[in-house]
């Protein structure tokens, strides 16, 4: 009796907790209204102003300019010329100095620089760098739109990207997608120092602008991979990280051109291999594989079979190590290098030269 | 007892609530290390059903004369002409809008020249569906399917859309069965192309390919935004340049073949171009964006609303617009009758006028299939109140079959005379069967027979 009447009560009070449970679950998304289910979508919805690029597109998208070559037509001098879409630019201050590829101006007689806003200048080059595919324009005019700009901000592998450019002259087009991959920051001989990206890049976004999700400029769109001559869709895109390009333009307008220091040799990293035949086993350097009879080195009496192992008394660990303290060096300027020659050390001063531009 | 029996079901009651939330979230995880992790999942299991695969059916005539050489050989009573006929086979997709009548929209060039058109639903259904109208100008058409249980997309606000907005294309590519790829709005207001008479396209960097023609580009929302249309393909695949008809543009279209089952272009009365820099400077005016008037047609919509040479409009509706290509899509796809509101800026000024469009009846070009379907394939346009003219016509159209050639002129219809489009239009709506086109070709006059 007693073991029924208890069974009866929690049974009772089970059932009634049971029902009044219920009854709230399904009262309560009702009165917040707010679905269980669907909690996810009306997350995306509640916070779409922020699921946009817009804000960064409107910050850097104005300084992203088309640039065309004006081709006159010598039979028609009165006419005022056709316009030829090479490729993008950006601007980078107000004085009117904007950043583009040498290759999309080598060619080009007369530059005009068309604003968003519908503007048209007509631009001088202050200098260009065909080793890096930089080049620097200026246009005079009032209130122009400059780039956001961070340099201190690295661009990481994973992090949103967009691209801003005119790719076939269609007209200013922004593309979305990811850093890809990163080269080396901030080297001056700009040898494999692409920032790489999935976001699309065809012909005409060459000089544009890489932006981040904040708008600022993160990099120089250059070239895009290419099989058999197809053009771009492969998801697979290059540009010049803005910390490069940013220190090869103010070069370009100090001087007109980068000025960069040559020893005048070729050369491998020594391996293990070559370490264990030389006979000295911990040994890390370059050795000379060819040399310009006219150049540094050449004066200086070195050869080949010689190997580098320090750089002003710096070791020297790699080909583009070496390079790239060359290159910083002023020419001109004498520097010690540590040579090993027939398992002898010598210290061997050298006084760099300047490296030869080749335009090509 | 009565207190001890509401003391334990509150109890349980707690224990139940307490419980169910940690139930309700344990499904997918919204967020790794704080951080949200984002999917369109959630959306696109909304948006998919309403987007269908159109499969397509017909069949390519193409005639060929036979050379009189060989009329020689084979005698005098050898045909005239060689009739070849290419069965073809087409594949794209479509977009449920009202899922209680059916209809269905896609792209005209997916299903010109069809006899067939078969419907993919995602469900596995497939339904024959019945062409309401189209037109090919603005390269929009309208299906009907009869069935139930289907789900239509809501329409977003295109013309609220920004360049850096997420945009999500879903359709068929390459017949491979709906694939949904991802993007943002690249640009808008996308016009001179050339792919289409009549362009305002959006343009994203969402990987459109051969076969995703007539699917949808929608929003974060799920909310149809466009209709994909074409890509920039120098390579034959995607390279991040595709286009769609906007959302708004395609829906005023489709509302138009509803109500008449044709798209009746509305007409302002304005020829003019885009606004450059140097007219900009000349104006001296500081927009450097809009459509400039170079003429007004007298007793047009815009006479009548006041429009004047010199002024440049500048938004539609309140709806900036960027070129006179983008002003002249925008009107023709709105529907003759329609009252327009423009803003303009003259003599440095801003003002607002109101127009009612006019229907396109003078000097205007119609897709003739729609006049007639023997005359499917031809270029129609009134030619100075004499007649109408056939500015061009599809090889292996119907209208070519029938004998049509570009630059003939319809001066009648059996014995009425037709003076413009909408008298050859009326004409032919009251003839059953054979009908005779007299034809105006050079200085010679000869009749053609319809059937």
């Amino acid at each position: 009796m007693i073991i029924k009447d208890a069974l009866i009560y929690v049974g009772k009070a089970i059932l009634f907790g049971l029902i009044m449970a219920a009854v709230i679950i399904f009262i309560l998304p009702l009165i917040t209204g707010q679905s269980l289910t669907n909690g996810i979508t009306e997350r995306v919805s509640s916070s779409n102003s922020e699921l946009s690029f817009s804000k960064a597109v409107r910050r850097a998208a104005p300084a992203v300019v088309n640039i065309y070559s004006l081709s006159i037509d010598q039979s028609k001098p009165l006419n005022p010329g056709s316009l030829q879409g090479l490729g993008s630019g950006v601007i980078m201050s107000k004085e009117g100095y904007i950043l583009t590829n040498y290759h999309v101006i080598k060619r080009a007689d007369e530059i005009v620089v068309a604003l968003q806003d519908g503007r048209k200048f007509t631009s001088e080059v202050v200098g260009s760098d065909p080793e890096t595919d930089l080049a620097v324009l200026k246009v005079e005019g009032d209130n122009l739109p400059v780039v956001p700009l961070n340099l201190n901000i690295p661009a990481r592998v994973g992090d949103v990207v967009l691209a801003i450019g005119n790719p076939y002259n269609l007209g200013q087009t922004i593309t979305q997608g990811i850093i890809s991959a990163t080269g080396r920051n901030g080297l001056s001989s700009g040898y494999l120092d692409f920032l790489q990206t999935d976001a699309a890049i065809n012909a005409g976004n060459s000089g544009g602008a890489l932006i981040d999700t904040t708008g600022q400029l993160i990099g120089i769109n250059t070239a895009a991979f290419q099989i058999g001559g197809e053009g771009g869709g492969h998801g697979i895109n290059f540009a010049i990280p803005i910390k490069l390009a940013h220190s090869i333009m103010g070069k370009l307008i100090k001087n007109g051109r980068v000025i960069r220091g040559a020893l005048g040799i070729g050369g491998d990293a020594v391996g293990p291999v070559m370490a264990q035949i030389l006979n000295i086993p911990d040994l890390t350097g370059v050795m000379i594989t060819e040399i310009d009879p006219n150049g540094p080195a050449a004066k200086a009496k070195l050869r080949p079979r010689d190997v580098i192992t320090k750089f002003e008394g710096e070791s020297i660990p790699g080909v583009e190590m070496l390079m790239d303290r060359i290159a910083e060096t002023p020419p001109g300027k004498q520097v010690m290098m540590t040579v090993i020659r027939e398992g002898k050390s010598y210290e061997v001063p050298v006084v760099i030269a300047e490296k030869p531009v080749h335009n090509n | 007892m009565k207190t001890k029996l509401s003391l334990l079901s509150a109890a349980l009651l707690g224990a139940t609530l307490s419980i169910t939330p940690i139930v309700s979230q344990a499904a997918i995880p919204l967020a790794v290390d704080g951080q949200e992790l984002p999917s369109l999942a959630p959306m696109l299991q909304k948006t998919t059903p309403a987007v269908v695969a159109v499969a397509v059916s017909g069949t390519h005539v193409s005639k060929q004369k036979v050379p009189d050489a060989f009329r020689y050989f084979f005698g005098p009573n050898a045909p005239r002409e060689q009739v070849q006929e290419r069965p073809f086979k087409g594949l794209g997709s479509g977009v449920i809008i009202d899922a209680d009548e059916g209809y269905i929209v896609t792209n005209n060039h997916v299903i010109e020249g069809a006899d067939e058109i078969l419907i993919g639903l995602h469900d596995g259904r497939e339904i024959e569906a019945k062409l309401i109208g189209a037109d090919a100008e603005s390269d929009i058409a309208l299906l009907q399917i009869k069935a139930k249980n289907l789900t239509a997309l809501k329409r977003a606000d295109s013309d609220a859309l920004q360049v850096g907005d997420f945009a999500v294309a879903i359709g068929n590519p390459f017949g491979l069965g709906q694939t949904v790829t991802s993007g943002i709005v690249s640009a808008m207001g996308r016009s001179g192309l050339g792919i289409e008479m009549l362009e305002n396209f959006i343009q994203t960097d969402a990987a459109i390919n051969s076969g995703n023609s007539g699917g949808a580009l929608v929003n974060l929302n799920g909310e149809l935004i466009g209709i994909n249309t074409a890509i920039v393909a120098p390579g034959g695949g995607n390279v991040g340049i595709g286009f769609a008809i906007p959302a708004n543009m395609a829906n005023n279209l489709v509302q138009q073949i509803i109500e008449h089952g044709e798209v009746r272009r509305g007409v302002l009365g304005v020829m003019g171009q885009d606004l450059t820099s140097e007219l900009a400077k000349g104006f001296g005016i500081e927009t450097q964006h809009g459509g400039f008037i170079n003429e007004v047609m007298p007793d047009s919509a815009a006479d009548k609303a006041g429009i004047k040479v010199g002024d440049i409009i500048v938004s539609v509706n309140g709806r900036s617009i960027k070129s006179f290509q983008e002003l002249r899509a925008k009107v023709a796809t709105m529907g003759a009758g329609s009252k327009v509101e423009f803003g303009l800026i003259r003599d440095g000024d801003k003002e607002t006028v109101t127009a009612v469009l006019g229907e396109s009846t003078q000097a205007a070009e119609a897709a003739a299939g729609s006049v007639h379907p023997m005359l499917q394939g031809a270029k129609l346009e009134t030619a100075n109140s004499s007649g109408v003219a056939i500015t061009e016509v599809a090889q292996g159209s119907p209208a070519a079959m029938s004998g049509l050639i570009k630059g003939d002129i319809i001066v009648g219809v059996n014995r009425t005379k037709v003076s413009n489009l909408k008298a050859l239009k009326s004409a032919l709506e009251d003839q059953q069967g054979a009908v005779a086109l007299k034809i105006k070709r050079d200085k010679t006059s000869l009749y053609l027979i319809l059937r």
